[in-house]
C-alpha cells in the first residue's frame, strides 16, 4: 500500500514539475504607498507557459514581508481567483496579484491601510507563486522582489505664501515662486510644472484653477525656485470694478480701502509628474498630481495721499475683516 | 417621553420668540432692484518671429465673450430674488474633470466651473437655493466646490437648517486627442447642516457632505481617475467672550472610497445608509482650533490644524492630508503720536508645519515666521522692515542626506513726502534680500540662490488738478553658482479724467532689460490704456488695452527670437437701481 502511494506521489511531483511555469516578477524600487494606487507601472507579474502544454488553471498566491521576515499580508486562496493559462505569455499587474478584495493584512498594516488606504513606510519584499486551485498545491517558483515604499508627499506652494498681497511696481517685473520638493525624494527625476491663474471678477479661486486657462505653465526640474517675468500690466486688469456685496460685506472703513487699489489675483499651484508626464505619487488626492494651491493678490495703490501702513497691509486687514 | 415633550415645547418657544424679534418695523418701498448686468468681450494676439518658432505659447483664448447678470429684486420687506448668472462662451479648462474639453454639451456647460447659474429667492428666514452655489459650511466640510442643483437655507431665529443636492461635474469621456481630454466621471453632491447661532456669541453646527460618482457615466472611462465616493461629518463650535476673546473649534470624521469599481467589504467601516464600505474605503479624521483675542489696537491668536492622512472631503478638492500645522499671530499698535493714534503697527506670525504625520521616520518639518514693522516717524518719514522665512526639513530616509531647503527674505523700504498746497511729493526706496538654501540629498552640497531687489518710486499727488502720475526703477539681481540674471525695468504711469470725470484714464509704459550670463540682452516693452467711462448714470463703458513686445538676445537657441502680445478687454456694465 505504502509502495503505491510512493509510486503515486513520485507520478505527480513529476508531472507538475514537467508542467511548470516560467515566471517573472518585476516590482519598481520606490511604489507609491498607496496601494490602491499600484497599477502598469509598479508590478508586473509575466507568466510563461511552453508552446505545446496543456491549459493550465491556477491562483497566485502572494505574500508581502517586511525586511524582518514579518508576514504582513497573505493571499486569502479560498477567495482568489482562479485564472487560466494555455500555450501563451500571461501579463498580469498590481490589481491582479494583489487585489485588495482577497489580500489579507495584520497587525499595524492592517490599522494603517483602512485608515489612510496606505503601508507604513519601510522595506518590503514581495514573494508571488503559482499554485493550484482547490488544493493549493504549488507548480511554479517562488519569485520574490525587494522594495521601498517612502509614503512620498507632494510639493507644498510656499512663495508667494496663500494670501499673500504684492505691490504691483515689483510684482510687473518679476514674481519669485518657491515650493518644497517632493519628499523624500524619488529615484526617477520629477519634473515639477508651475501654474498661474488670473482670478477673473466674479470668480472664486478654485473655478479659476478649474476653468481658465494658465497664464504660465513652466516645467521645472532640479530646483524647486522660478523667478517669473509676468509681463503684465496690473494696472486695473479686472473689467469689472463694481462688486455689488461690498457695502454689506465690508465696514466703511475696509470698504475705502478696497476702493482705492487696483487689484488683480492669482491662484498658483505645482503639479508633479513623472519623466513620463504621468502625474506623480502619493498624497496626489485628484490623480492629477496638483498640490493645494496659494492665492496671491497684486495691488495697485491709487489713493490720492499715501500716509500711513503700507496699502498691502491695510488690504490684508481689510480682506481680514470682511463679514461672512 | 414627558422629557422630549418639554423639549420640543422649549425649542418651538425659543424659535417663535426668535422670530417675532427678528421682525422690526423698518418700511421698505414695494419694489426696488440693485446689482449689475453686462458683457465684455476680450481679445487675445500673439505674434512670434520667426515664424515657427515655438519658444512662447499663448496665455489666453483668443477670443471670449463673458456675460453676467446679477439684478437683486426686492419685493416688499421680506421677499428679496437675487440673480447670479456668470458665463463664457468658449471653455478654457486646463485642470480639472472639464481640461482639455473643447466641445460641451448642454449639460457640460451648465455644470462647467468657468459658469454660474444660480437663483437664490429668500422669504424672511428662508432662502431657496437653486443652480450653480458654492456654500461654504465649514473648514473641514465643504467650502469650495462649485455645485448645480437645489436646496435650502433656513433659518428661523437662532437656528439654521441648510440643505443642498445636485451636481458638481458632468460625464466626460475620456479621448486619447487632440486635444486629449483626460475625462470624468458624473458626481452627485448632498450637503446638509444643522445649527444655532447668536450673533457674537456663539455659533455650532453640524455638518454631512456626501459626493459620488457615477461609475457608467464616462465612456470610454477616464485612464487614471477611479469613481470615488466621499462622506464627511463634522462638528463645528465658536464662542465669542467679552473683550474679542474667541475659541472656534472644529472635528471632523471622513469616510472615502478610493475606487467605487472593487467590491464591497463588510469588515470596512462604513455608515449606512449614507456610505456602505468598498475594500478601497479608508476613515480617519481631522480637527483645528483657534483661540485668540480682536481689538482695536491688539490682535492676537493661535490656530492649529490637523488633518490625518486618510482624511479626504469632498468638499475641498486639493486638501493636504496627513499634516499638523500650528500658528502664532499678532498684531498691534504701540508708540502714540499726539493725535492719539500711534505711530507703530506690527503683524507677525510664526508656526510650524509638520508633514507625513503619518510615518515617524519620514515626517517633514516646516517652520514659518513673518514679521512686518511700520513705523511711521513724522509727517515726514516712514519706515516699513519685513522679515520672512521659511524653512523645509526632510529626513534622509531612501537617501544619503535629508531635504533641507531654508529661504529667508529682508526687506527695508523708507518713504519720504514733501510738500506744499499744490503738490506732495512721496519719495520710496525699496530694498529686498533674498536668500534661498537647497541642499541636494544625494551629494549633501548646498546650493546657495541670492537675490537683491532695489525699488525706487517717485509719486507726485497734485491736489489741484486731475493728473495722477507715477514713476519706478527697479533692479533686480539673482544669482547661484554658474547663473546670473539683472533685471532693471523703468515704469511711467499717468492717471486723469476727462468730461467732467466721466471719463477715467490710466496710461502706463515700461521697459524691462534683462541679461543672463554672459548672453546679450533681452529686450521687452509693456503699454497699456485703461478707460471707465460713465455714459449715463447707469451705464459704463470700461476698455483695457495692453501691448508686450518682447525681443530676446542670444539665450535661446533661436537667436534675436521675438513675439507681440495684445490684449483688448472691453466691456458695459449696467446698475440696475438708483
Amino acid at each position: 500500500m505504502k509502495k503505491i502511494f510512493l509510486i503515486a506521489g513520485i507520478c505527480f511531483t513529476s508531472h507538475v514539475c514537467l508542467a511548470q511555469l516560467t515566471t517573472t516578477l518585476v516590482v519598481v524600487p520606490q511604489p507609491p504607498g498607496t496601494l490602491i494606487n499600484w497599477g502598469t507601472k509598479e508590478l508586473t507579474y509575466i507568466i510563461s507557459n511552453q508552446a505545446g502544454s496543456v491549459i493550465r488553471n491556477f491562483i497566485v498566491k502572494a505574500e508581502l514581508k517586511e525586511s524582518n521576515g514579518t508576514v504582513v499580508a497573505k493571499t486569502n486562496l479560498a477567495k482568489a481567483r482562479v485564472r487560466t493559462i494555455g500555450p501563451a505569455t500571461l501579463i498580469l499587474y498590481a490589481a491582479d496579484v494583489i487585489p485588495l478584495e482577497v489580500m489579507v493584512f495584520t497587525g499595524r498594516h492592517k490599522t494603517s491601510l483602512e485608515r489612510t488606504g496606505k503601508l507604513p513606510a519601510g522595506n518590503y519584499e514581495l514573494c508571488l507563486q503559482l499554485v493550484t486551485p482547490i488544493d493549493f498545491l504549488p507548480f511554479s517558483e517562488v519569485r520574490c522582489r525587494n522594495f521601498t515604499l517612502a509614503a512620498f508627499q507632494l510639493p507644498i506652494p510656499m512663495m508667494p505664501a496663500n494670501e499673500q498681497v504684492l505691490d504691483a511696481e515689483k510684482a510687473q517685473t518679476s514674481v519669485m515662486f518657491r515650493w518644497t520638493p517632493v519628499a523624500p525624494r524619488p529615484s526617477e527625476l520629477v519634473k515639477y510644472i508651475v501654474t498661474v491663474f488670473e482670478i477673473l471678477d466674479r470668480q472664486t479661486p478654485m473655478q479659476a484653477l478649474r476653468s481658465n486657462q494658465p497664464l504660465l505653465t513652466k516645467e521645472i526640474i532640479g530646483t524647486t525656485q522660478y523667478i517669473w517675468q509676468p509681463q503684465l500690466s496690473f494696472a486695473k486688469t479686472k473689467v469689472w470694478a463694481d462688486d455689488i456685496q461690498a457695502d454689506s460685506l465690508y465696514s466703511k472703513e475696509d470698504k475705502a480701502v478696497m476702493d482705492s487699489v487696483d487689484v488683480t489675483t492669482f491662484i498658483w499651484t505645482i503639479q508633479t509628474v513623472d519623466s513620463r508626464g504621468v502625474p506623480f505619487g502619493d498624497g496626489n488626492v485628484n490623480s492629477d498630481g496638483i498640490s493645494e494651491p496659494n492665492v496671491f493678490t497684486v495691488i495697485k495703490d491709487r489713493r490720492k495721499i499715501k500716509t500711513g501702513p503700507p496699502l498691502r497691509i491695510l488690504y490684508l486687514n481689510s480682506m481680514k475683516n470682511r463679514r461672512n | 417621553m414627558k422629557n422630549k415633550t418639554i423639549l420640543i415645547t422649549t425649542l418651538a418657544v425659543m424659535v417663535c420668540t426668535d422670530i417675532v424679534a427678528q421682525e422690526t418695523a423698518t418700511k421698505k418701498p414695494p419694489f426696488s432692484i440693485s446689482g449689475t448686468a453686462g458683457v465684455s468681450y476680450e481679445y487675445y494676439g500673439l505674434s512670434k518671429k520667426p515664424k515657427g518658432w515655438t519658444g512662447f505659447s499663448p496665455r489666453k483664448p483668443w477670443n471670449q465673450v463673458r456675460f453676467n447678470f446679477s439684478p437683486q429684486m426686492q419685493f416688499g420687506k421680506n421677499f428679496s430674488l437675487p440673480f447670479n448668472f456668470n458665463f463664457a462662451m468658449k471653455p478654457t479648462n486646463y485642470a480639472g474633470p472639464y481640461s482639455g474639453i473643447t466641445k460641451q454639451s448642454f449639460g457640460q456647460f451648465i455644470t462647467n466651473p468657468m459658469n454660474s447659474f444660480g437663483l437664490n429667492p429668500k422669504y424672511k428666514w428662508a432662502e431657496l437655493q437653486l443652480g450653480t452655489q458654492y456654500l461654504n459650511y465649514s473648514e473641514l466640510s465643504t467650502g469650495d466646490i462649485g455645485v448645480f442643483g437645489a436646496g435650502f437655507d433656513l433659518r428661523p431665529g437662532t437656528y439654521s437648517i441648510k440643505f443642498f443636492t445636485g451636481l458638481s461635474q458632468q460625464g466626460v469621456n475620456f479621448f486619447t486627442g487632440p486635444p486629449a481630454t483626460n475625462g470624468a466621471y458624473k458626481r452627485s453632491n448632498w450637503m446638509f447642516s444643522l445649527g444655532k447661532a447668536k450673533e457674537e456669541k456663539y455659533e455650532v453646527a453640524i455638518n454631512f457632505v456626501k459626493a459620488k460618482d457615477d461609475s457608467t457615466s464616462a465612456s470610454p472611462p477616464p485612464l487614471l481617475i477611479k469613481p470615488q465616493e466621499g462622506f464627511t461629518m463634522s462638528l463645528v463650535s465658536k464662542v465669542f467672550f467679552n473683550k474679542g476673546w474667541y475659541v472656534k473649534m472644529e472635528g471632523a470624521q471622513s469616510i472615502y472610497t478610493k475606487n467605487l469599481l472593487l467590491p464591497l467589504d463588510v469588515t470596512k467601516a462604513s455608515f449606512k445608509p449614507f456610505i456602505e464600505a468598498h475594500t478601497s474605503t479608508v476613515k480617519d479624521f481631522a480637527g483645528d482650533a483657534a483661540i485668540g483675542k480682536k481689538g482695536k489696537n491688539l490682535d492676537i491668536g493661535l490656530k492649529l490644524k490637523y488633518i490625518g492622512a486618510g482624511f479626504q472631503t469632498p468638499g475641498y478638492l486639493f486638501m493636504l492630508p496627513d499634516r499638523f500645522d500650528y500658528t502664532l499671530n499678532t498684531r498691534f499698535n504701540a508708540w502714540k503720536n499726539k493725535t492719539g493714534g500711534y505711530k507703530m503697527n506690527v503683524v507677525a506670525s510664526a508656526g510650524q508645519r509638520v508633514n507625513n504625520v503619518s510615518n515617524t521616520t519620514l515626517k517633514a518639518k516646516q517652520f514659518i515666521g513673518n514679521l512686518n514693522w511700520f513705523t511711521q516717524f513724522n509727517d515726514h518719514l516712514s519706515l516699513n522692515v519685513s522679515f520672512n522665512n521659511f524653512g523645509f526639513q526632510a529626513p534622509g530616509g531612501i537617501n544619503p542626506y535629508g531635504i533641507k531647503n531654508v529661504s529667508n527674505d529682508f526687506g527695508v523700504n523708507p518713504t519720504y513726502t514733501w510738500g506744499n498746497d499744490k503738490v506732495i511729493h512721496l519719495l520710496s526706496l525699496n530694498y529686498n534680500y533674498s536668500k534661498y538654501d537647497e541642499r541636494d540629498v544625494i551629494t549633501g552640497l548646498v546650493t546657495s540662490n541670492n537675490t537683491h531687489t532695489a525699488l525706487l518710486t517717485y509719486v507726485p499727488t497734485f491736489l489741484t488738478k486731475d493728473l495722477s502720475p507715477d514713476f519706478s526703477l527697479m533692479y533686480f539681481r539673482n544669482s547661484m553658482p554658474g547663473f546670473t540674471l539683472k533685471l532693471i525695468t523703468f515704469s511711467a504711469g499717468l492717471g486723469w479724467s476727462a468730461a467732467k470725470k466721466k471719463m477715467n484714464f490710466r496710461a502706463q509704459a515700461q521697459y524691462n532689460y534683462s541679461k543672463t550670463n554672459s548672453f546679450s540682452n533681452n529686450n521687452n516693452i509693456i503699454a497699456s490704456l485703461n478707460n471707465d467711462w460713465k455714459v449715463s448714470k447707469k451705464l459704463t463703458w470700461t476698455t483695457f488695452i495692453s501691448t508686450n513686445q518682447f525681443k530676446y538676445g542670444n539665450e535661446i537657441v533661436t537667436n534675436n527670437a521675438r513675439y507681440l502680445e495684445s490684449n483688448i478687454r472691453t466691456g458695459f456694465q449696467y446698475k440696475f437701481g438708483k
